[in-house]
């Protein structure tokens, strides 16, 4: 953590001062986070009665059939497919954050309100959009008059996570380049570094840690998501979300869905702690 | 900083032990109801607007309009996909003032307590229902209920693309189809259409059988496209040519498209799912006499005739709806379905517990296999 926090530098008083806006935060998080967490918690022990109404209880055997075989291709077809959508987010997002950081100039923030403009809309109905415009005889096809099918594919699906989530990737890499001082990249051509030499060795380095945390931010959703695979996927798609959708809104048994969703957050936890660990490195070795 | 962070941890977990504490309690305190609350009496008169929860494109939208401009009430409409979505949402604890669930969903919700019993002779057109429904299965003297539509499940086709089907199940995965074949994301209708396949009986809970359906849905898989229940969006928009799907949903479709001749029905012959849906007015409902207006508004025989003739199911009403649905049989008898089938034909019948489970359970297998 950085050292602003130490009650030596700013104040005990100042520290008091900024902990008081941490409030709502707190009580925010605690009511709408931790809560529900504890709920979840709880029902996944439980069962349900015949109206399917979750019943509190000890049922540790909703944890036992969570870790039958049949799921594990199930779980390995969603890393594979976030996997995948990071490296897209990846190679389309970079060079979209590298413009608009170098070059945008005056327009940088007209951009960047561009990047996050669909957002203005759900996702869930932006999805609809695409199967409208890649049907058989959808949009596109009607229009190039090709006989394309697009629909049900896992190329669809991987393409449904790039375009829902590649926001996540540019922001956080165009807040990194922003950030770096441009005369680096000078340096590195004053030193006979070609393009190619000075972008691999000064500018994607500096920005590392924003491609971490946009790796982070796309893979996190992606492997959850069962919009896409939903929507725009066929039966050999199907992800981790989708059968704990089917959980809660299929087979009426929330006590299973809320172990699998436990199981799935412990599971996403790993990443989460292997990325914090390198930003806290990082960040130690910024300082020193 | 970093106590008050602990300090969450440890309230937060104090939480999670607090509520597993509450071993044996009831989470939803929304649905819990007692047999005193449905008997509650209420008049039928408009007391407020609609909140009205039914399948999409299940019912013609002028008779909803028209009600709106004859009573000065909003229908506030929401829609399910699935028996279960309705289920989820009422366990929720959200309130509606209509719902239609099917006979058997029905009868879980009246053991439940969650239906409101309703006179009918405040319906001026209940009494028109056929005979058959007098004492229906699912809710005894049809206190809580009264029927909505009839429906057969069988294959919706193009004619266009596929030609003629050969009058079986399997012709969901026949090559013409291309893999344009959908099956319907249901898990009754699902394992349903297996155990007719096999043979079983179309409610059965036996493990062995079961298991079989499962192994047959598992071995079409790689010649579907998807499991899906937007029966009439894949259709129309060509994305299916074949589609699993309620009768009715074909005379929808084909009121939509402009090559209606093409779009085609087939009952299966190793058997065929009937079932039926109600009207039913939740336990929790804040406008139960709006309800009660909007269903005696819909049964008018002008309007259950309009209604029929635009979701294409038959209303189990003698007069204007019956006469309508003949109307379309008469163009295409295939998607005839009559209350005689339901006597002949096999329902669904309401699972419970460790049955319903062995369902999930099986349908989940097929979903991740």
């Amino acid at each position: 953590m950085g050292s602003r926090l130490d009650p030596g530098e700013g104040g005990v008083s100042e520290q008091r001062f900024a902990s008081g806006f941490l409030f709502p935060g707190a009580v925010w998080l605690l009511l709408f986070f931790l809560v529900p967490l504890g709920i979840l918690l709880a029902i996944s022990f439980g069962t349900t009665d015949d109206l399917g109404n979750s019943l509190y209880g000890w049922h540790p055997e909703n944890y036992r059939d969570a870790f039958d075989p049949l799921f594990a291709p199930v779980l390995l077809r969603s890393v594979g497919y976030a996997l995948a959508t990071v490296v897209l987010c990846l190679a389309i997002g970079y060079p979209i954050a590298y413009y608009i950081a170098r070059f945008g100039g005056r327009r940088k923030n007209v951009l960047i309100a561009l990047v996050v403009l669909p957002f203005f809309v759900n996702y869930l109905v932006r999805t609809y959009a695409w199967v409208a415009i890649l049907g058989d005889e959808g949009i596109f096809n009607g229009a190039m008059n090709t006989d394309i099918r697009f629909l049900n594919t896992p190329y669809a699906v991987i393409g449904g996570l790039v375009y829902g989530y590649l926001a996540f990737m540019i922001l956080p890499i165009y807040a990194a380049l922003d950030r770096m001082d441009p005369s680096l990249i000078e340096a590195g051509k004053d030193l006979y570094g070609s393009r190619w030499h000075t972008f691999r060795h000064v500018t994607f380095p500096h920005t590392f840690q924003g491609v971490l945390a946009g790796a982070v931010l796309v893979f996190l959703p992606a492997v959850g998501d069962f919009v896409s695979a939903q929507l725009l996927g066929g039966p050999d798609e199907y992800m981790v979300g989708n059968l704990i959708q089917q959980q809660f809104f299929a087979a009426e048994n929330w006590p299973f869905g809320a172990a699998l969703t436990t199981l799935m957050m412990l599971f996403l936890l790993i990443f989460m702690v292997m990325y914090l660990r390198s930003a806290a490195k990082a960040s130690r070795e910024a300082m020193a | 900083m970093s106590l008050s962070r602990r300090e969450l941890l440890r309230s937060g977990a104090g939480l999670a032990i607090g509520a597993a504490g509450l071993s044996g309690c009831q989470l939803n305190s929304g649905v819990q109801a007692s047999a005193g609350e449905t008997r509650k009496p209420f008049a039928k008169k408009i007391d407020g607007d609609l909140a009205y929860f039914n399948w999409g494109e299940y019912i013609n939208p002028d008779i909803v309009k028209d009600f709106e401009k004859r009573y000065g009430v909003k229908v506030r409409e929401s829609n399910f996909d699935s028996m279960p979505a309705m289920m989820a949402k009422l366990r929720a604890g959200i309130s509606y003032d209509l719902i239609f669930p099917t006979a058997e969903f029905a009868q879980r919700l009246i053991r439940g307590n969650q239906l409101r019993v309703f006179d009918h002779d405040k319906l001026r057109n209940a009494d028109a229902v056929f005979d058959q429904f007098q004492q229906p299965w699912y809710d005894r003297n049809s206190a809580h209920t009264t029927p909505y539509t009839i429906y057969a499940t069988g294959l919706g086709y193009r004619g266009d693309k596929v030609g003629e089907l050969s009058g079986t199940w399997r012709d969901l995965v026949s090559p013409e189809a291309e893999g344009r074949s959908f099956i319907l994301d249901d898990f009754q209708e699902g394992i349903g259409m297996a155990n007719m396949v096999n043979g079983y009986d179309l409610n059965t809970v036996d493990p062995e059988e079961l298991d079989r359906s499962k192994d047959f849905l598992i071995d079409l898989k790689p010649k579907l496209r998807g499991f899906s229940s937007d029966t009439i969006g894949n259709m129309t928009s060509g994305n299916a040519w074949i589609q699993h799907l309620w009768n009715g949903d074909v005379v929808n479709v084909r009121n939509q498209v402009d090559n209606p001749e093409d779009f085609k029905f087939q009952k299966c012959r190793e058997g065929i799912p009937v079932g039926s849906d109600t009207f039913a007015i939740p336990v929790n409902a804040k406008h139960p006499g709006t309800a009660l207006m909007f269903i005696d508004f819909v049964l008018e025989p002008e309007n259950a005739a309009r209604n029929v003739e635009w979701i294409g199911y038959p209303m189990p009403y003698r007069g204007g709806a019956e006469e309508a649905f003949a109307g379309l049989v008469k163009d295409d008898p295939s998607i005839a379905v009559t209350v005689n089938d339901l006597d002949n034909g096999q329902q669904y019948e309401n699972l419970e517990g460790e049955g319903r489970k062995a369902w999930d359970r099986a349908w989940t297998q097929v979903k991740v296999a």
